[in-house]
């Protein structure tokens, strides 16, 4: 009986993103993360007594931006609220965050459902707040209660966060997932946030829910902690899995915090509890006014995103579908593309080279398109050059891969490998042409009497040709040379 | 005449007619302050060394022919609630402990830059939360007018030093009359700027959309030199900020062809016959110097402003604090059982029992199910008081009214009725709400020999127009004298 209930996931994503700022959200630290701890601070982060918070108005620019990526539309009034809560890593007992007229206001992301098909994901909205700063404690745990010290780090205070808020709109971990994925890229793309995982400079919390087909609707359960795209997959998967057991005995699911445990794979309910917040608006921060002009500047910084990106390489310049996908997939590799092309490569060609060559380089080396050694006006030339049989396909590679190992010019390389380009022609070959015709007296007079009629004499000489120049010469030059020559 | 006599501008004048130098001065000033101290108790820290060296610099300074500005050598005394770098800071309080700020307050920065020296960090009501100057960790103040009274408060402490003459000039802070009151009280002048005048910066928070930090003189000319000085934008506080540059410029027609209004509302509460008496004086010598004299209806400021005001001031407060935790600086505890443990215990033993009534309260007024009543509500009530007094000054120049419905009430006397010391705010507190200027000028002496106080505000941004009818009722009722209960003429000594 129980067995042919069927429980439907909701499900919906807060995620944290830094914004790619110099300096913090509100004094005008930096945001360098690799300083030594409590290096980076001042009495506005550290929050002194006296000190007050200052709108970093970068921060607005980059967080218009991610949000534009995700669709969400700018307001001109927003606010600032305090968030209070006790902890350590919070200098002012409070965060400076939004609430209400939160800078950005309905959006969406498209995911494909179970069947393939597109869904619409919709973001609730996008605000900015700042960072807290970060603990270190020398507890076995690694956790708070319990340990002897606590060290505190406030560089991370007041760095600028992006908070975006999905409506609860996922049905799977896999929907979930891609939902992330994609806004990843967005925001990467709008130069928003680099989004670094590994670097904390974005993390989950998801909220689950089940709803079941008999009617029931379990309680919602936020879980947090997720660092990665696999620890979302596989906590959202195991918050699932653990409702719907609770649901089938027909007990209750606790509304409830849950921390997410990478280690061991589960969820364990929150040991804190659930802190008591309260919202009065900063009055350290007027209401922030932002002229329709300033919102039209930074939308005219928003660079195309990959999706229409990709449509626009299959529409103009017929590159396959699948190959499109590969190259918007980071802005920076869809930047280097455009610039070959720009440089004068054919489109289909430099997109099998990035997509082949300059990608299998990227892997090998384990290096980003910005450190990739060949300038893309480099790889144009290139291109232009097998394409134009000044090289062959096999030469072209050999140079490509010269110029990676040398790091050299492209000259260079066809010099360091011995390569003549296009061949032998002009004056060297008319030299081995004569030279040919000299050595072979007999052919050229049947040639020239006419008795060549299959033509077989004309491609015995030019095989000579072929192979005085060690296949340098290009096969067509050579037939049109000894064709003049013997005319 | 004692060097320390002297008000800002004759000292002023002094120095740069090099009659005696900054440091001489400076002397004069300290060993006022040292002989007073022990009866007055206004200063929490003296400056001593630092403050001399200051001094020492100006006159070299002088002697090259290269003044800094207009206050240069001149002594000042600030509330202990304004950041000065490497001098301790407490805000009265025990939670701050013996911290040193790494930073001046933009305020003093100013002041510095100009060339002004520090006495000394003056006493007053716990994080500015009081009206008598006694709340605060470091014991109560005395009035040197009357050594059994209050001077006031908040900023009592600056008050009374500038009463009593330790320096010509100091700065307090007004989150709710707090340099308006005890100005009155010590028979000194005391100016609360437009909010948004003078930057905050480095001024520790009471009351973050209340808060002004303002000078305190013993004529009105010299609040105009101070507020010369300290009217600059400064990017480090978003809410300072400029319409135009202001001009202090002291100019005596100040009332003539206005218009003074009295409160209707406020004509039926009692006041203390001497205040009473300096209304009606005072009435009297606006009409003779050429204004007129007319009546507004400030209806819901006479019925909500207190409620509205202890509403957003208990609610800011709470959050203010929230950063007293013992984790970064000032008091702590090392033997906690664990982080909520020390929380609690260090703010338990580092709040005196004004401040923690107000954070109390701050957290019922903004607990999420009562917020919209209390908190939210109070957002609202303000946004009307703003336009009551915005239609009032379209038919006034300027409006008169009492600092404080008393003269300085006897230390001990105002903590035993909390409402009704609450309510003794209404004259003062609404000008906060709605971020106007406001003036407490002396009108002359009760029987008792108390000092008897009023208050003149004006529009926003009329800072300069204040201080001019300023100069006029200055001239008129006269200038007050320096306090001398020491010299045993009252209270005891």
């Amino acid at each position: 009986m129980a067995e042919e209930l069927n429980f439907t996931p909701v499900i919906g994503i807060e995620i944290h993103i830094r914004l790619k700022t110099a300096t913090k959200i509100f004094c005008g630290c930096s945001t360098n993360t690799e300083a030594a701890p409590n290096t980076n601070v001042c009495p506005v982060c550290m929050g002194l007594p006296g000190s007050l918070p200052r709108l970093n108005i970068a921060v607005v620019q980059k967080g218009m931006l991610a949000g534009m990526a995700l669709h969400c539309t700018p307001r001109q009034k927003s606010l600032f609220y305090r968030k209070s809560y006790f902890y350590p890593d919070l200098p002012k007992g409070h965060q400076i965050t939004q609430s209400d007229l939160p800078i950005m206001a309905e959006g969406y992301i498209e995911v494909h459902d179970s069947e393939g098909k597109l869904k619409k994901i919709r973001v609730n909205h996008l605000h900015v707040e700042e960072d807290v700063g970060s603990l270190r404690h020398s507890a076995a745990d690694g956790r708070l209660e319990g340990a002897a010290t606590s060290f505190v780090d406030y560089n991370r205070s007041g760095m600028p966060l992006a908070e975006i808020v999905s409506e609860p709109d996922m049905s799977s971990a896999q929907e979930a997932v891609e939902y992330a994925m994609t806004l990843q890229r967005r925001v990467r793309y709008a130069g928003a946030s680099e989004a670094d995982l590994d670097r904390g400079m974005m993390r989950f919390d998801a909220n689950v829910s089940l709803k079941c087909s008999d009617g029931r609707w379990g309680n919602r359960v936020e879980v947090k902690n997720m660092n990665s795209f696999h620890a979302l997959e596989k906590a959202i998967e195991y918050e699932i899995k653990r409702q719907k057991k609770i649901l089938l005995q027909n007990g209750e699911v606790l509304r409830e915090t849950r921390h997410w445990n990478d280690a061991k794979g589960v969820t364990t309910a929150s040991r804190a509890k659930e802190f008591y917040r309260k919202f009065i608006v900063e009055p350290d921060l007027p209401p922030l006014m932002i002229p329709q002009e300033w919102i039209d500047k930074v939308a005219g910084q928003m660079p195309e995103m990959p999706d229409e990106k990709a449509n626009r390489y299959v529409k103009d310049w017929n590159v396959p579908q699948e190959v499109a996908d590969v190259l918007t997939d980071d802005r920076a590799l869809a930047e280097y593309f455009e610039a070959c092309v720009a440089a004068g490569a054919a489109p289909v060609r430099a997109a099998n080279w990035v997509r082949t060559e300059v990608l299998r380089v990227l892997n090998e080396k384990q290096i980003s398109i910005g450190d990739f050694p060949i300038r893309p006006e480099v790889l144009a030339e290139l291109v232009k050059r097998v394409d134009d049989r000044r090289l062959s396909t096999t030469q072209g590679k050999e140079v490509f891969d010269h110029m990676v190992e040398k790091n050299c010019a492209l000259d260079e390389a066809v010099k360091d490998l011995g390569i003549t380009e296009g061949g032998v022609g002009g004056d060297a070959l008319t030299g081995t042409i004569q030279a040919v015709l000299q050595a072979n007296p007999d052919v050229v007079e049947e040639i020239k009497s006419g008795k060549d009629t299959k033509g077989k004499k004309m491609k015995f000489l030019q095989g000579l040709v072929m192979k005085e120049t060690k296949g340098q010469a290009r096969p067509q030059e050579v037939a049109e040379a000894l064709t003049k020559a013997l005319s | 005449m004692e060097l320390y006599e002297l008000n800002l501008r004759s000292a002023a004048e002094g120095l740069k007619g090099k009659k005696f130098s900054a440091v001489e001065l400076f002397d004069a000033c300290l060993a006022r302050a040292e002989a007073c101290e022990p009866h007055v108790a206004a200063l929490i820290t003296k400056t001593a060394e630092q403050g001399r060296q200051q001094a020492r610099e100006s006159d070299e300074r002088r002697a090259k022919g290269e003044t800094a500005g207009s206050l240069e050598g001149l002594p000042v005394i600030l509330k202990d609630n304004l950041c000065t770098q490497g001098v301790r800071t407490t805000a009265a309080s025990k939670i701050l402990g013996d911290w040193r700020p790494p930073y001046d307050a933009t305020a003093w920065a100013l002041l510095k830059k100009a060339g002004a020296v520090l006495l000394g960090k003056a006493n007053m009501d716990e994080f500015a939360m009081g009206g008598s100057c006694e709340k605060s960790a470091f014991g109560p103040t005395h009035n040197p007018h009357d050594l059994t009274c209050v001077p006031g408060g908040s900023s009592g402490g600056s008050a009374a030093s500038t009463a009593a003459a330790y320096v010509p000039f100091a700065l307090g802070s007004d989150t709710g009359g707090s340099i308006r009151q005890p100005a009155a009280y010590c028979g000194v002048y005391g100016f609360k700027p437009t909010y948004g005048m003078v930057s905050r910066y480095g001024l520790i928070s009471y009351g973050s959309s209340l808060d002004q930090i303002g000078p305190f003189a013993r004529t009105v000319e010299d609040l105009h030199l101070v507020m010369s000085i300290l009217s600059q934008y400064d990017p480090m506080d978003s809410s300072c900020f400029r319409e135009k540059t202001y001009d202090f410029t002291p100019c005596k027609d100040g009332l003539k062809g206005k218009k003074v209004a009295l409160v209707k509302e406020f004509q039926e509460f009692t006041l203390d016959a001497p205040i009473a008496d300096a209304m009606t004086r005072t009435r009297k010598v606006i009409e003779d110097a050429g204004a007129e004299i007319v009546e507004v209806g400030l209806p819901v400021i006479a019925k909500y402003a207190v409620a509205c005001y202890y509403a957003l001031a208990m609610s800011e407060a709470h959050t203010n604090l929230e950063r007293y935790d013992g984790v970064r600086y000032g008091y702590t505890v090392s033997d906690a059982k664990g982080i909520k443990e020390m929380f609690e215990e260090v703010r338990t033993a580092g709040f005196g029992a004004e401040v923690k009534r107000r954070i109390i309260a701050g957290t019922c007024l903004t607990e999420p199910t009562r917020s919209d009543e209390y908190y939210v509500a109070a957002t609202k009530v303000r946004t009307l008081i703003a336009q009551e007094f915005a239609k009032a000054f379209g038919g006034a120049d300027f409006i008169l009214q009492p600092a404080s419905p008393t003269l300085a009430p006897k230390i001990g006397e105002s903590d035993v009725d909390k409402m009704k010391e609450y309510e003794a705010d209404l004259y003062t507190l609404p000008v906060n709400l709605a971020g106007l200027p406001g003036l407490s000028f002396f009108t002359g002496y009760a029987e008792s020999g108390l000092p008897v106080g009023l208050q003149l505000i004006g529009p926003r941004w009329s800072d300069a127009d204040l201080l001019n009818a300023g100069l006029v009722l200055e001239e008129r009722l006269g200038s007050p004298k320096i306090a001398c209960a020491l010299e045993g003429t009252k209270g005891g000594l």
